[in-house]
């Protein structure tokens, strides 16, 4: 009885009660939400994760590189009061509504009429909130796009302001007049036109090789190096082009530019005949050289071999010898009687006559 | 047995002496070569040049050899004979005519030369005197200096030559490795579109804080004691700032924001000053002339036009070269 009286006092007005407790409910788990890092509440994609097994040297320098970096400029981001903070519900919210996109189902679309209906009078405090803030955000770009179309010069110092914050890594220095010129983007004319020669002259800057390490691989597992006859015939083909009446001349010069050019930067050019045929012929000689070293190398071995051959046949020859010597001498140490030395060889008179 | 092999093992490495440090070949890091230099002079050279050939060895350190001895009797092919096993990839060569000194660049094995002549050069002393507080640290040489070109563009071939030249004689910088203190010198060329001139600067490069009073940021470096006699409390001496150095009117532009702490004072992500000051060689350059070969070769590029004869009796008429007889031998070839 008390439970159905209770039940009819809450059926009285149960949509009203219903939402607020549901509102109190949900904004308590909210807070308790957003008490949570993201790190640890979201769902964490398992391709997100960095992978540092398959990879080289340089690359994994360079991964950890910027997984160091990335690292860094979100802690950045997430402590900076300026820039809009993600609650863990804000993060969740967006997770949601990907996964909304990405079923697209009539159910769903049920559940998620629902879900609205429900945050309504949340939602409506932060939307208004973050609509604010979108606005100001908006506004400031605005105008600073517009500032940035007026004057030609500012666009350029953002230029160099790109440029400037790539070479900070390398602490070039700057000339002084150009960075004060780069500061007053005044308007009048004689600055003016200094700021325009220093950009012009700050586009034309070169700098000492930077190694990124992940390149050059690629590159010379495509070069292979040209056996040695075929760049003979190539520097052959090159220098009767040069001969050539119409275009030698100007072949000649290409070649000439193209091979300082490529030996200054250390690659090697190979476009002598004279050089080639000698480096050949060098080759060949190294290779006759080689083949007779080896050939005696096979001759000696052998004469060992038939050298030790020899010798131990040699020995066990004599071994035999040995023992049929030890044998007769010993069948003679019978007839060594007093009287009588040896075997009989004959009579005394047999040879004389 | 065994005994036996361990005591001779012992007596052997006793007696094996320890190897000379010798200058890497190739570049742990990066596995490319290390270009090297040879900087010698070719003829007499009145006292003043042989400063300049001095300084320009410092320059060129550490890869290169500083004190290389040259004899009158020595020719191109000895120091190319050199040059060879001990992989040296660049030649400076000075000399010097009745007109002006010249300065040649050129690469080892077959490579081209640039011949530049000199118009105005200041020694490094010179500079350093005309400066209030010359600077020199002590590891100042340990590291090859970085390079800048500026004003070359992207135009003319031998522009393009000589960048790629100069870009190529000192090693190159890998950025994943590269430790920030290495890079303590710059060398800075500057070509002048109408007088055709370049520029050639050596400066050592240095960071301060930004944002730092001067007293804190001395007494942090040198670690010196000041002198409180005249304070009242320590608070006094770290607040009284100052006016912070007169520099300090410092533009943005020469402030880079470090990335990782250098010496006591920088520390990594905040903002530092970038400081040069002079040290070294100044001379004003002149690309005259592009020889495809070294020194010998057909020249690819004249300043002066294909009047090459009268300029080259100049240049080489004190000088017993054995390049000046294939360059004659040249000429021939051309007329």
């Amino acid at each position: 009885m008390g439970r159905e009286k209770r039940n009819t006092v809450n059926d009285a007005s149960p949509t009203v009660d219903l939402k607020s407790i549901i509102h109190q409910h949900s904004l308590f788990f909210d807070t308790l939400v957003e008490l949570i890092p993201a790190k640890f509440y979201l769902p964490v994609d398992d391709d997100e994760k960095p992978w540092f097994q398959g990879l080289s040297k340089g690359e994994k320098a360079l991964a950890k590189k910027e997984s160091r970096e990335n690292i860094k400029k979100a802690r950045r981001d997430r402590l900076d009061p300026e820039k809009s903070n993600k609650t863990t519900l804000d993060l969740l919210k967006q997770n949601l509504e990907k996964e909304k996109s990405n079923k697209e189902s009539d159910d769903d679309e049920e559940e998620i009429e629902i879900k609205p209906m429900m945050m309504s009078d949340l939602e409506g405090d932060n939307r208004s909130v973050t609509y604010e803030e979108l606005r100001q955000r908006l506004h400031r770009k605005i105008e600073e796009l517009r500032g940035g179309r007026n004057s030609g010069s500012s666009e350029k110092a953002k230029k160099i302001e790109l440029k400037r914050e790539k070479r900070e890594i390398h602490l070039k220095k700057r000339k002084r007049e150009f960075g004060s010129g780069e500061k007053k983007p005044t308007t009048s004319n004689p600055s003016d036109k200094v700021e325009k020669d220093i950009t012009e002259a700050a586009k034309e800057l070169a700098f000492s090789h930077v190694k990124i390490g992940n390149e050059d691989k690629h590159g010379k597992n495509k070069k292979r190096k040209l056996s040695k006859m075929k760049e003979l015939e190539m520097a052959r083909k090159l220098e009767e082009a040069k001969k050539d009446p119409e275009k030698g001349e100007m072949i000649a010069k290409k070649h000439s530019w193209k091979a300082a050019t490529s030996r200054a930067a250390g690659i090697k050019v190979h476009d002598d005949p004279k050089l080639l045929k000698q480096s050949l012929h060098k080759e060949k000689k190294r290779h006759q050289k080689n083949v007779e070293k080896w050939n005696e190398r096979i001759g000696t071995t052998q004469k060992l071999k038939a050298d030790k051959q020899q010798k131990r046949s040699e020995n066990i020859g004599e071994r035999i010898h040995q023992k049929k010597m030890r044998k007769i001498e010993k069948r003679e140490k019978k007839l060594m009687r007093p009287g009588f030395e040896g075997r009989k060889e004959g009579f005394v008179n047999q040879n004389a006559a | 047995m065994a005994r036996f092999k361990n005591k001779k093992k012992g007596i052997f490495k006793s007696v094996v002496k320890k190897k000379q440090q010798q200058q890497p070949n190739v570049d742990h890091i990066t596995g490319d070569k290390i270009p090297k230099s040879f900087v010698f002079s070719r003829g007499k050279l009145p006292p003043p040049l042989k400063q300049l050939e001095m300084d320009l060895r410092k320059l060129m350190l550490p890869y290169t050899a500083l004190k290389l001895k040259e004899k009158k009797r020595n020719n191109l092919k000895d120091f190319l004979n050199v040059a060879g096993p001990m992989g040296v990839t660049h030649f400076l060569i000075l000399s010097k005519t009745e007109a002006a000194p010249y300065l040649r660049v050129a690469r080892t094995p077959q490579g081209p030369t640039l011949t530049f002549k000199i118009h105005e050069y200041s020694l490094a002393v010179d500079v350093a005197q005309s400066q209030l507080h010359p600077r020199c640290p002590q590891d100042l040489f340990k590291n090859p200096p970085l390079i800048v070109l500026s004003g070359f563009g992207n135009g003319d071939q031998h522009l393009k030559l000589a960048t790629i030249m100069f870009q190529n004689i000192f090693p190159a910088i890998d950025i994943n490795t590269v430790n920030l203190s290495t890079c303590q010198r710059i060398v800075l060329l500057h070509y002048n579109k109408d007088t055709k001139l370049i520029d050639f600067r050596h400066y050592s490069i240095r960071l301060q804080p930004v944002g730092v009073s001067r007293r804190l940021r001395k007494f942090v470096q040198n670690h010196q004691v000041p002198d409180l006699r005249s304070l009242q409390d320590v608070s006094d001496f770290v607040t009284r700032a100052g006016y912070g150095s007169e520099s300090e009117a410092d533009d943005e532009a020469a402030m880079v924001t470090l990335t990782s702490d250098l010496g006591r004072v920088n520390r990594a992500s905040t903002k530092s000053a970038v400081k040069l000051q002079e040290i070294g060689p100044r001379m004003t350059l002149q690309l005259v002339k592009v020889e495809e070969g070294l020194c010998s070769g057909t020249v690819i590029f004249n300043e002066y036009g294909p009047v090459g004869d009268q300029k080259k009796d100049d240049k080489e008429a004190k000088n017993q070269d054995d390049s000046e007889e294939s360059e004659e031998d040249v000429e021939d070839e051309e007329d």
